[in-house]
């Protein structure tokens, strides 16, 4: 069973493309009475023509959740237009300790994708005691997507071609990694020239934004519910995906003790291993400067 | 609806429509020599699909007709080698097979993509192009996206990874002449190279060549088909749903890394008119030794159908 804490825009469609991969159960929660039951019955009716055979419900209460295998956590506030992710961290961090009271004798795995991710990751850990192998973060896994999209438009080639990959924070500063962009196994710099992948990593750093300014008022949704449903495939399969998300660095490029994103292998018990790839002087530098700034 | 016809009913040819029947892209027509044997397995998968809910139609036939206007042909046809037959008559056999497929798909599918997957591959795609008088682009070898599926496979069980995470390319002949590029090769992104050392690497390069012996091997009578057939089902469906997959793929040359007038191993972009694009890689000068080779090998098979070929 896999729980999501919150039903906003980012909780019911995370449920609603996991009940398409048909990953497992899925359960609903809100503290907005109702919420949950209306979207969760509203997917179940769309089950007999969409076909999935596994069930989306809501929970009453949070101990409901806490005896899923797997949590998201979408609670909280998103932001406006002209807004920074760092300027929710006030605002999401009461919510986000308080829920991790409840989580100090969980066993299973916990995803945080609530903003800032790499900020709030880090005091869950803090307040909940969960080993850190099974607490991440919704980090650049998202933004590593979004430049697989870029790139694959960019060059007119299916996006199952390309992997791309983003370090560091899940914010303007994140870092995308030129030698670990491909197009089947192709270095992307064989294809592009250097100033229009610089433009096309601008464009990522800026992609949550353009979304939140486009729509006015909700912040992005498909990107990051499709992003949790891989990463709910990833551990319900144990399949071992590669994938940038945030997590307690213990010594890797010499940090410790703040979350991050790095590409790690993923299964059923989280985060199997952490990769360190190789990086330029001027991205370790910000990946060092990036680990300061969320040490909150 | 998109139309895809298979050419030859057998193991390869039927897991091959499986899979596309899976994809649920295209209605499918299996022809085969053998009178009931593809019109039986078209039965049988349509029987299968309340459960397995394709929508899409299969037809089973003995008639060339039947692949009337299809977008894609995908010729599987022909006979393995028996005990005690020699290399020569395999190809003769076989080039006739695909020399009356060819003609067949160039009555009635005039704008069809060909993709070849009969044995001597690269021999076989000559004749197919030949035959069909098609342009050079509509004329496609799968024998890479096979050989790459597999290295891709033993490298993620090496590193205890999603198989899916994996890209690589192979290039050159099909089988033992393969050129595998580790440098090209990519875990996650991250260069293979960086991942496992040289001599486990050249291990796994040294398996990928003996695929398909290794299958063979357990299977005493018979190859394999399984992934043979899902590679064919990803080339199909790059082509009807115009994906532009950069694959390594076998296509004829013209100068492209330096041969020419031979179909070979390498990295195409794949769409729907066929080849889209030959890409040009830089190889080191180890790996361009490694890729002439292979085109040796390929010139040799196709020196040998010279000697016993006339057109019509």
């Amino acid at each position: 069973m896999i729980g999501i804490i919150g039903s906003g825009n980012v909780g019911a469609n995370m449920a609603f493309f996991i009940a398409e991969k048909l990953v497992d159960n899925v359960l609903l929660f809100d503290i907005q009475e109702g919420l949950a039951a209306g979207k969760s019955l509203d997917m179940m009716e769309a089950a007999p023509i969409r076909g999935y055979t596994t069930t989306i419900g809501s929970a009453e209460s949070l101990d409901q959740i806490l005896e899923c295998e797997l949590v998201f956590i979408t609670a909280g506030s998103v932001r406006q237009p002209g807004m920074k992710r760092e300027g929710l961290y006030t605002i999401n961090l009461e919510i986000m300790e308080e829920l991790a009271g409840k989580f100090k004798k969980y066993e299973g795995i916990v995803v945080i994708v609530t903003e800032p991710v790499d900020m709030l990751t880090r005091r869950f850990i803090k307040a909940s005691g969960m080993d850190y192998s099974r607490v991440m973060g919704l980090g650049c896994i998202l933004d590593s997507t979004r430049l697989r999209f870029m790139i694959a438009t960019e060059l007119n080639v299916s996006m199952e071609n390309v992997s791309a990959l983003v370090i560091g924070r899940h914010a303007d500063p994140m870092i995308p990694l030129e030698k670990y962009c491909c197009v089947s196994g192709v270095p992307v710099s064989m294809f592009m020239d250097e100033e229009k992948l610089l433009s096309l990593f601008e464009e990522t750093r800026g992609a949550g934004a353009l979304i939140v300014d486009m729509a006015q008022r909700a912040s992005s949704f498909y990107g990051p519910s499709a992003v949790a449903a891989e990463l709910a495939e990833t551990v319900f399969r144990n399949s071992r995906r590669i994938l940038s998300v945030s997590h307690m660095l213990t010594g890797q490029y010499g940090i410790e003790d703040v979350c991050l994103s790095l590409p790690a292998v993923i299964g059923k018990d989280g985060i199997v291993r952490t990769l360190e790839p190789e990086l330029e002087p001027s991205e370790l530098k910000l990946l060092k400067s990036s680990a300061e700034e969320v040490r909150v | 609806m998109k139309k895809v016809s298979v050419i030859g009913a057998g193991n390869v040819g039927a897991t091959a429509v499986y899979y596309i029947a899976e994809k649920n892209i295209a209605d499918i027509v299996m022809i085969d020599v053998v009178q009931g044997m593809p019109q039986s397995k078209a039965l049988d998968f349509l029987h299968a699909a309340p459960y397995r809910k394709y929508t899409v139609n299969i037809k089973g036939s003995t008639d060339y007709e039947d692949i009337r206007d299809s977008d894609v042909v995908v010729i599987t046809a022909g006979i393995a080698r028996k005990p005690g037959m020699d290399r020569m008559d395999l190809m003769k056999t076989n080039v006739g097979i695909a020399k009356k497929a060819a003609q067949a798909i160039a009555e009635y599918a005039p704008d069809a993509v060909v993709i070849v997957v009969s044995n001597p591959l690269d021999v076989i795609a000559m004749v197919a192009l030949r035959e069909s008088g098609f342009a050079l682009k509509k004329v496609v070898g799968m024998a890479g996206v096979l050989d790459a599926t597999r290295f891709r496979y033993f490298i993620a069980e090496a590193l205890e990874v999603w198989p899916g995470d994996i890209m690589a390319l192979v290039l050159g002949g099909h089988g033992d002449s393969m050129v595998p590029l580790p440098r090209y090769t990519t875990v996650g992104g991250f260069p293979l190279t960086e991942l496992l050392d040289s001599a486990t690497i050249e291990k796994l390069v040294e398996r990928t060549r003996k695929g398909g012996m290794e299958i063979i091997q357990y299977l005493k009578k018979g190859s394999a088909y399984y992934a043979p057939g899902a590679s064919v089902a990803k080339m199909v469906e790059a082509v009807v749903k115009d994906e532009r997959r950069l694959i390594p793929a076998s296509a004829y040359l013209r100068g492209e890394y330096g041969h020419s007038d031979i179909f070979l191993g390498v990295p195409v972009l794949i769409g729907k008119n066929g080849i889209e694009k030959i890409v040009q890689l830089e190889l080191t000068a180890e790996e361009r030794q490694a890729l002439d080779l292979s085109a040796e090998a390929v010139k040799e098979g196709v020196t040998t159908l010279e000697t016993f070929y006339s057109p019509g």
